[in-house]
């Protein structure tokens, strides 16, 4: 095989595998960034992911089993939302106690709508969406502008969110409250319902994560289907720093490192298969090693805001 | 308003437990008790579900009275295995490699239930391994793969790299250079059974290096793989059981490993007081391993390919030719 397809077709499965990670981290990443520390993305996930192919395989449209996904997704986000912010619960075990809910709801639902049978109800996928002339650009056109729906919408949102933090007073208001909601509080800003409005877009991305697995890649439905990927998508917030773009970065160098370790093992090497499953973590300690020292947690991550309290 | 989180919590965490926690079920007293662990769920249409199906036959056939447990890891065997014993169960199976030293290890506390470990390979006086000969489908799978592919690169996706997926891939890789000594087998374990994505993205990168005829023992995650060739319009075969019905273009035979059996045969034994501990391999010849009908392809298949698989399954039938169990990878 040519060395320049090995290489496109290197990059194009690296994007595949980022997508659902690049998604759910940003959703997180917004989250955090108010002071709510959500560990439920899988749970998130794994919702929109089961509601989005419910709906597909009913009705046939994509759209609406879009929609669904990331009704999923905020359904369990609003719900670690309530429970943080209304009860002041311990954030780390709502997200807990919802990867569990939602591992054990979606199996109990895909049961009782399916049955126990040896036929996989499947849909069609979405298809790829060349963008023209863009497409067309060698190497980078097949990477970038060949791919689907989901790819473009991820680096739409990517630059979008890096508006909004950077750019907008709605940025600023978001910080302001995750670093110090008493300050925020005092200065007239709506702490509880701006984390609301984190959580609602961390429900919305996350679902949208869920979503791609099952309306894109797989077009079809199985338990546990995100297989842990809520949890990488956590770290992939941590070693991107919560920016857009790391993140973005970091979910390529997590979703390349996965696609490199497959295609090295076709390749035919004598390295045990064990190795290779290693590696992508291996290239995630790495880099959290290269990039210590610099990362900074919002001052109130994971700490409920109660206005009567100093 | 803080116990009002703190019940909300705990409902949450005890829904969260009700629905994990897998099912079970119990029915008429003083028929015999068998228990069956699963390492999955049982409803991923592969390798767990040819299990429960085994279950509920023999729970039909004899009366049984059953109780099952779903996701049980590697490192809950034992617990599991201990649980079902301490509640006076009669025979408790593991169903697959990784039960084998946990059902060994609780054995000797419960001299009274009998364990078994579906592929495992260790045994004491009330426990068994019992040993499908997987291979002996696998071979077969291999001819046909080889026999089938036009661009002499056929790919093989296998779970975790243990003895029991092993043996299926070095099979599979035998049979194929059978056909066609030159061909090219491309191979990856993804160290994982239920990682769909994973398994389906494994299928892409072998079908961008040119294979065209993937296939799988991946269990669940090799769901992914087959997806991956109807995807790009190449041929697959299917694992466990016939998967033809996942992708009906696509799948064109499957290894059928008849777990019912397995477990009917334990059962027997262990009502006719004559279950031992021991490793104990069953193959085709036992009628527990098979490979499943061609369904829509059997007008696509030549008939010459045809006659070939046939002619080798009857050498292995009668004895004439014994499938090597090959439990290391040969790398190439």
């Amino acid at each position: 095989m040519e060395p320049i397809v090995v290489v496109t077709t290197f990059f194009a499965a690296s994007i595949r595998m980022a997508i659902p990670l690049a998604l759910a981290g940003l959703g997180e990443s917004i989250s955090e960034k108010s002071g709510l520390l959500n560990i439920g993305v899988e749970a998130i996930m794994l919702c929109g992911a089961f509601f989005s192919f419910m709906v597909v395989f009913s009705t046939g449209s994509f759209f609406l089993g879009i929609l669904a996904g990331m009704l999923g997704g905020l359904s369990m986000s609003m719900l670690h939302a309530l429970l943080s912010i209304r009860f002041k619960a311990n954030q780390t075990i709502v997200g807990l106690a919802q990867n569990f809910l939602a591992l054990g709801l979606t199996s109990f639902l895909f049961l009782m709508s399916f049955g126990q049978t040896t036929t996989l109800p499947s849909t069609k996928v979405l298809g790829d969406l060349p963008i023209p002339l863009l497409s067309s650009i060698p190497f980078i056109g097949q990477v970038l502008f060949s791919q689907n729906l989901f790819v473009y919408l991820t680096l739409g949102c990517m630059v979008l969110a890096h508006i909004c933090f950077y750019k907008t007073d709605f940025g600023v208001a978001l910080h302001a409250v995750g670093e110090h909601p008493i300050a925020a509080d005092t200065a007239g800003l709506q702490v509880h319902t701006i984390r609301y409005i984190a959580a609602l877009f961390n429900g919305i991305l996350g679902g949208l994560g869920g979503a791609y697995l099952t309306t894109v890649k797989l077009g079809f439905f199985q338990e546990n289907i995100t297989a842990g990927k809520g949890y990488i998508a956590l770290v992939a917030v941590i070693l991107g720093k919560r920016t857009p773009f790391g993140i973005l970065g970091a979910a390529l160098v997590i979703g390349g490192a996965e696609a490199l370790q497959i295609r090295l093992q076709t390749a035919g090497t004598g390295i045990p298969s064990q190795l290779f499953a290693m590696f992508p973590y291996l290239m995630t300690i790495a880099a959290l090693l290269l990039t210590i020292g610099s990362a900074h947690d919002p001052a109130a991550l994971g700490i409920p805001y109660d206005r009567d309290k100093r | 308003m803080k116990r009002i989180a703190i019940v909300l919590f705990v409902t949450l965490v005890g829904v969260a437990c009700l629905f994990a926690g897998g099912a079970s079920e119990t029915k008429a007293s003083d028929s015999m008790r068998v228990a069956l662990l699963l390492s999955g769920p049982a409803n991923d249409q592969g390798w767990n579900a040819v299990a429960f199906a085994g279950l509920k036959a023999a729970e039909e056939k004899y009366g049984l009275q059953t109780a099952y447990s779903e996701h049980v890891g590697i490192a809950d065997g034992e617990a599991a295995y201990t649980d079902y014993a301490s509640q006076g169960y009669d025979l408790v199976i593991g169903h697959g490699f990784q039960f084998g030293e946990p059902a060994v290890r609780v054995s000797n506390r419960f001299p009274n239930t009998k364990f078994m470990a579906i592929e495992s390979n260790v045994y004491s006086k009330n426990a068994a391994s019992y040993v499908m000969a997987c291979e002996e489908a696998a071979y077969l799978m291999g001819m046909l793969s080889a026999s089938m592919s036009k661009s002499g690169k056929i790919g093989m996706v296998g779970g975790f790299e243990q003895p029991s997926i092993v043996k299926v891939v070095e099979a599979y890789k035998l049979g194929a250079k059978s056909v066609n000594p030159s061909i090219e087998v491309l191979e990856a374990y993804i160290s994982s059974f239920t990682d769909v994505a994973l398994g389906k993205e494994a299928a892409i990168a072998m079908a961008d290096r040119g294979a065209d005829v993937l296939s799988h023992v991946a269990n669940q995650a090799g769901t992914g793989v087959i997806k991956a060739a109807e995807e790009r319009g190449l041929l697959a075969t299917g694992d466990s059981y016939d998967q033809n019905a996942i992708a009906p273009t696509t799948v064109m035979c499957s290894t059928i490993y008849s777990v019912p059996m397995l477990v009917l045969n334990a059962v027997e034994k262990v009502q006719n007081g004559t279950y031992e501990g021991g490793v104990f391999y069953l193959g085709m010849q036992d009628g527990v391993v098979d490979i499943a009908p061609y369904n829509s392809f059997d007008g696509i298949i030549p008939d010459s390919v045809k006659t070939l698989i046939a002619d080798t399954r009857k050498s292995i039938l009668n004895g004439s030719l014994k499938i090597p169990m090959i439990e290391t990878p040969t790398r190439n």
